[in-house]
Order: C-alpha cells, then structure tokens, then sequence
C-alpha cells in the first residue's frame, strides 16, 4: 500500500508491516487517540522496536521497545511508520 | 500531620509497598491497573505522622485515563507533603520517565527503586549513589515483596529534609528557551513543561487573562514551527534522552542476554495455535473448580456446619421463651434467609481464589492480549474481558475495574453490561430451579443461564456501540508484565478481602433486606385485625398482597403465583435473597439448604419446566442487586444513564422472559409461528440497520474497515513526507 521511497533511500512502512522477529525504527507517528500514550510509553521518532509475536488470533501485536513487553492494535500499528533494520 | 503520595508507574509494585508501609491488607495483582481508587493509611512509624496515599498506577502525567487525572490532579494541586516515587528498577528506562516528570514539579520527593532483587538476579548493577546525584533526589533501593529495604525507606521518610531545594533538570538550550516562553504567562515552570506536553488541556486549571492567553497561543504557535519534530514529541523524546543518558552512566546490564522466564511461558500460553486451547481450558477450569464436583462437595460440607450452628441457635432461641414475633424475627427472618446466603461462600471463595492466582501471576494481561481480537467484534477491548470475568464473581468488583479502561464509552459499555454476566449470587437461583425440576440435565440448565447472559451481554455491547456510542474507539495498548509465581499469603489476602466484602454485605444491606422481608411476610391483615402470622397464613401477608397486586404484569412470562413475584422482588435487594425468600415463602425456612429437596417439593408443585426456565431468566437479566446498583451509579456518573440502563435491563428481562416462556409451552405449530416470526423481524431490524448504517458512515477506528478508499491515510503520510522533505531540505539547504 505504501510503496513509498522516503529521502534516505528506505522503504517506508508502518508498524504493522513489520513481521514477527524483525526490528524497526520510529520514524513518525501519524495522529490517533492514542497518540499521547504511546509517546508517553516511549515510541519517538528514532525509538528501536522488536516485533515478537502476534496474538493467536492474529491481532493485537506484542512488541519489545525500551525494554519492556508493549501490546497493541494493528489499527494503531498501522499508524506508527517505521523503517526496516537488520539485526 | 504529613500526606505522602505512593505515585509510580502500573505493576511496579506501588500496592505492595503501601501495604508494607501502612501494614493494611490491599489486594495486589500482577496486571496494569489494579488501584483504582486512591486509598489512604497510616505510615508505620513511631517518629512521623503521617497518611500514605495510594495513587492509582500511571505511565504519564499527560491525561489520558480516569487514573492518570486523579494522580495529575493530585500534583498539580500539591495536595501532598512528599512524593514517593516507586521505580521499578527492571524496567529502568520507561519508568524514569514519569519520575522526571514528577522531578519537574517542586514537590518533595523521595524514589524507591523497588525489584532490586530481579535486577540482582540478572546479574546487573545500578549505580545508585551516582543516578542519586545527577537527578539531585534520594534514591532507595527496595524490594517490596521480599520486604527488603522498608525500615531503611521508613528513615529516609522520617528525616526528610523538606527545605532542600532540589537541582532543576534542564533540557537543551533550544527547549529552555521554548519553556522560557511559556513561563512569562505561565509564571511556573512545572505548568510551562506540561503546557508544551499536552498543549491547553495542561492550563484548563490555570486563571489568565484574556489578552496572556491569546498571547500565549500565538507563542505555542511560533515554538511549535521552530522543531523539527512534532511538537508534541519534542519534550518526552529530550527527557528519553536524558534517560538514556542516565541509564547508561548507572545502569551496567549484563552481557549473557539470556532468555528469560516469562518468554519461555509466553511461548506456551500466547503461542499462536495452542495459546487460544489453553486459555479456553483455563477458564473452564475456573469454572468447574467453583461449580463442579469439587465446588459442590465443599459447598455441601460448609452449609452443614452451618446448619449444625443454626440449628443449634434456633433451638436456643425457642427455649428462651421471648415474645413471639422476636422468636419468629430470628428464627425466620434472620436465621432463614442468612442460611442460604453464607451457605454460597465456599463457591465464591473459590472463584475469588482461582482469579486471585490469575490476577498475580499475570495470566489476565495474557487473557486480554488473547482476547482482544474477539472481543473487539462486539466493540470492546481486550482490557474489557478481565471486569466481565470478574462479573462471573461478583458485580461490584467487576465494575469497579472497569476503570482500568482508557476510554469513556468503553467504561460505560462494560459496566453497563456487566449485570448480564451471570454474577456467583445467582448461581443458587439456578442450582436449586435446575435441580429441582431438569434432574440430569441440570448442570447443562446452569450452564445455559450463563452462555444467555453473556450472549445479551455481548448483544448489548454491540447495541451500545452501534447506536449509542458510534463515534467510540475502543483502544487497547498494554504493557504485559512479567510472569511471577504468585505468593500464598497474597494470593489468600485476595481472597479473604473479596470474600469478606460478600460476607460483610450479608451481615448488613442482606439482613437488613430480610428483617424487612419478615416484617412484610409474617404481619398481615387476617380477619380484620393486623398482626404477626403463622406460618400458614402467610397468604395474608403484607409482601402476599404486593405480590398479588402486580402479579398481572408477571403473568405473561409464566409467573403464576405470588411468591415467585414477591422473591424476585425481592432479588432487587439482593440475589443471594431469592432462594431464601422462596424457602420463606414456601414455609421450609431454615430447612432449604440442608434438606434441598423440601424446596424442590414446593419448586415442582409451583413451576413446570418452562416457568422455572422463564423465572430463572427474568432473575438473570433484570435489575441486578442494589450493591451493584449503587457501583453502577457510581461508575456511570450519569444519571441518565444510569435510569437507561436500569431501564433496558427490565424491559430486556422481561421481552425474553416472555418469548421463552411463551415458546416453551404452546403447542409445536405455535412455537414454529413465533420462531418464523421472530427471524422475520430480526431480518427486517438487521435490514433496516444496514440501510441506516449506509447513511451515515462514521469513521471511528480503522479496525473494522475494509475500504481504504475510505480512507485518506495514504494521502496524509504522502502529504507529510513532501512537507518534511522539504523542510529538512531547507534547513540542510540541499
């Protein structure tokens, strides 16, 4: 959906892109409700996060940032971009 | 006298701190949320008086839920004396970030780095003394469920020095300059910072003028321009990295990065093909611990101990020879009804245990991540699944917790469904209709009730939120903590706490509910004069003529006579009561639980099968008792939706009342009539609905929208990345 080049050269995708196992960067966080909160809980612009798991249903997704284990909605995953890192 | 405020992040340990501080018995769970309301003991110290406040649990001062305004409200009015900052020392980086936002107020503050024994464990180490000095604050490393740490902290608390001044943190110089701003109109760098964070929900407390506040606005503006950033960012990513700068001075994380425990459970219980099994298993283990053999026979034994003391109680009374209607009063007002209320303990300790272990070990953050997928199809969230558990026990806990949600209209929708959870009280409705009347199948009976409360639960849920509360977003985000073995003595403080709530509410709003039930059955007009009555003329009653008075609107969902009227009745008071006012009203007081069948007797010379299954629907679905009343009222904070709801859950009540009992006792070609009918109108209601639906298209969530044309996502992220492109082009002069 987002096949979009961004000006240093990567890929830009959201959150929700990123498959179980792989790592990321914050690069912008669209607005949603939930934006104060996922700020707050430490994913900025620069923010590294791991995408561990997704639940048995398929939705929400657990993720490692700061730390610490975070679960969220692929709707507000969708609303994180990110960039691809190698780990 | 001094008032100490325990802030800290959710799941930190901030419950257990305050009750080795104050010595009181909380309950502490192992999932985010579980103070709710702020409560207040005294310190256990001979030198200082003071009162520690227990805040509920907050990731943020930023307002966002119920919990975090009460704890923002709170600093922002300096209602307290000291701040007790708990860190939790596994989980340095994102909880540092709400101490240095406490930090930014000039309350005195005093950090108690809690779980030093995990960081110890994982072979780490945290400079204490050096994070103490460059944050300017005293730090104490505790560890609140080993007790470790409390007497040192109890010190620090008595030989507070309050005229300290403490360092101001500053942020770079461009931030400085933007606070700085704010501060000519603000006149308080604390009001400043969170005005920059949050923007004008932060000053909606602060008096300006006029003129100063569009003055101010204008200076919001121009800052905000000035960042590369989103201005809301610029703040919490300049204190994350002051965090990260601290943490990596202080904080030497070991180089063996090994798996830890909660990983290898996680990938058991949230595995993606066995983690749905398994949670379904759980929860039904749950629920044949408390209501299967085990449950019944422990139920069996207790209520014959209790019988033994009543029997006993009741003999003496009658050979005390005190005046009649007193000996009746205890006897069968008291004695009576309280019989069949204490005797549904066991159960519900059970339940309360079982969720208890849950609750601690940190399974129920597990249960919503599982079930929020399913739960959201019905627009709640995954969040929303633990207070309807909770239901299953008890009402009143259950709506209490629903403000661990972070939306308005989510609280609002689950407590008001809430009620339709089968609650433990109505268990015995069931247990003793069922058997008196369904014989082998009963248990499947009982558990039919439950799945038809939590099928209108869920009807409801999706009611609400398609006509009431369109524009609601149901959100989940959460933190999943880490596993722990639950520990006993917690485990069991739960337990007792809850179990005592129940036994405190039969002692008081239940006896006094059937003193009044006596009073209403036992005096009567008979012959003209009003007085006490036997046993046998309790037709003649006070509660008879009510029950016959309003029988006509019962009849049609199959009530048949006055008594089944008079205990759903009373059943509004409380739950528990129902079976008890039948055994009253049947005339087998006392008897009903230790020689069920003496009720099954007058249960299946009153009620056939379908009468029975519509009694016990109407006492499912209608008004709930008056403790979860009162919760409601209290969470709802609204009364019209308060009278809605109590409103919706009479006429839901008795609509299916009456549809079941009308089906289940005319002839075959009848029933096929209703049936054919009733799928008629739920296609015309669901046509009507999706016309209605087409007309005005909300967009609420993404979640359950297919159209991405719908949507203008994709043009938005285009239309950002060209503006910042270009901005970062300029700046670079590319």
């Amino acid at each position: 959906m987002l096949d979009m080049v961004n000006n240093r050269g990567f890929y830009t995708m959201t959150l929700k892109e990123i498959m179980p196992g792989q790592s990321c960067i914050v690069t912008q966080l669209f607005t949603n409700n939930l934006r104060k909160r996922i700020i707050d809980m430490g994913l900025i612009t620069g923010t590294k996060i791991y995408v561990k798991k997704t639940a048995p249903l398929g939705d929400p997704m657990e993720i490692v940032v700061r730390g610490y284990a975070l679960t969220l909605r692929k709707a507000e995953a969708r609303t994180i971009m990110v960039e691809r890192i190698e780990e | 006298m001094l008032n100490i405020a325990l802030i800290g992040n959710p799941n930190s340990g901030k419950t257990t701190l305050y009750n080795e501080l104050t010595g009181s018995n909380q309950s502490v769970g192992n999932w985010p949320g579980v103070t709710v309301e702020k409560k207040s003991g005294k310190l256990k110290s001979k030198n200082v008086e003071a009162n520690i406040i227990d805040l509920p649990g907050i990731y943020s001062l930023s307002t966002i839920s119920l919990e975090e305004e009460v704890a923002a409200k709170y600093i922002y009015n300096k209602e307290m004396d000291l701040i007790i900052n708990i860190v939790d020392a596994s989980n340095l980086e994102r909880n540092l970030f709400l101490s240095l936002q406490l930090l930014e107020s000039n309350v005195p503050m005093i950090i108690a780095l809690n779980a030093m024994d995990i960081v110890e464990r994982k072979q780490e180490t945290i400079d204490i003394a050096e994070l103490s000095k460059l944050i300017d604050v005293p730090i104490i490393p505790i560890s609140a469920s080993k007790k470790i740490g409390m007497d040192h902290l109890i010190e620090k608390i008595e030989q507070f020095d309050y005229k300290k001044e403490r360092m101001v943190i500053k942020y770079n110089k461009e931030i400085e300059f933007t606070i700085e701003k704010f501060n000519k109109y603000l006149k308080d760098r604390y009001v400043s910072i969170r005005f920059l964070e949050d923007g004008l929900k932060a000053i909606d407390n602060v008096s300006l003028s006029r003129a100063d506040t569009a003055k101010l606005l204008e200076e919001f503006h121009n800052e905000s321009s000035k960042y590369n950033l989103d201005f809301d960012m610029v703040l919490p990513n300049a204190r994350y990295q002051k965090i990260i700068d601290l943490v990596n001075k202080t904080h030497k994380k070991s180089d063996l990065q090994k798996e830890s425990n909660t990983d290898k459970i996680d990938k058991i219980l949230t595995h993606r093909i066995f983690g749905l099994p398994i949670f379904g298993f759980i929860m039904f283990s749950v629920f044949f611990l408390a209501f299967g053999p085990i449950g019944t026979l422990i139920t069996n034994q207790f209520v014959w101990l209790i019988n033994q003391f009543f029997t006993w109680i009741i003999n003496g009374v009658a050979s005390l020879g005190m005046a009649d209607y007193i000996a009746s009063l205890i006897t069968n007002g008291i004695f009576g009804g309280l019989a069949a209320v204490v005797g549904f303990l066991p159960q519900l300790a059970i339940l309360f245990f079982a969720l208890a272990v849950l609750e601690d070990s940190g399974y129920m953050a597990r249960a919503a991540f599982i079930m929020d997928r399913a739960l959201r199809r019905f627009g709640l969230s995954g969040k929303s699944f633990i207070p309807m558990l909770i239901g299953f026990g008890c009402s009143v806990p259950a709506m209490a917790s629903t403000r661990t949600l972070d939306n308005d209209e989510d609280r609002k929708i689950t407590t008001m469904i809430i009620p339709f959870v089968s609650c433990g009280a109505k268990a015995p409705i069931y247990g003793v209709f069922a058997g008196a009347l369904f014989g082998g199948g009963s248990f499947l009976v009982v558990f039919s009730m439950y799945v038809l409360g939590l099928l209108v639960a869920i009807f409801s849920a999706i009611l609400f939120k398609k006509t009431m509360f369109r524009s609601a977003k149901a959100n989940y985000i959460m933190e999943l903590p880490e596993y722990r073995t639950p520990t006993l003595r917690n485990t069991l403080m739960h337990t007792w706490e809850k179990s005592k709530e129940f036994l405190v509410k039969a002692g008081t709003i239940l006896l006094a509910a059937f003193i009044v039930i006596w009073f209403f059955s036992y005096f009567g007009v008979v012959d003209g004069t009003f007085r006490l009555l036997t046993d046998n003329e309790i037709g003649s009653s006070l509660l008879g003529s009510i029950g016959r008075f309003v029988l006509p609107i019962f009849k049609p969902i199959g009530f048949t006579d006055w008594q089944a009227v008079v205990a759903i009745l009373t059943g509004i008071v409380a739950k528990e009561s129902v079976v008890g006012t039948l055994g009253i009203l049947y005339g087998v007081n006392g008897d009903v639980i230790q020689n069920g069948s003496l009720l099954y007797n007058s249960i299946q010379s009153n009620f056939t099968s379908a009468q029975a299954y519509a009694f016990m629907t109407f006492a499912l679905l209608s008004t709930p008792c008056i403790a979860a009343v009162t919760a409601m009222k209290r969470e709802l904070k609204s009364w019209k939706w308060f009278i809605f709801i109590l409103v919706y859950e009479l006429v839901v009540a008795y609509l299916l009342a009456f549809g079941i009992y009308q089906l289940a006792s005319a002839p075959l070609g009848s029933t096929l009539t209703y049936l054919i009918t009733a799928v008629i109108i739920i296609f015309v209601s669901i046509m009507t609905y999706k016309f209605f639906k087409q007309k005005g298209r909300m967009c609420g969530s993404c979640d359950s929208c297919k159209k991405t044309s719908a949507c203008d996502l994709t043009k938005f992220i285009k239309y950002k990345e060209e503006i910042s492109d270009d901005d970062k082009g300029n700046k670079k002069g590319e």
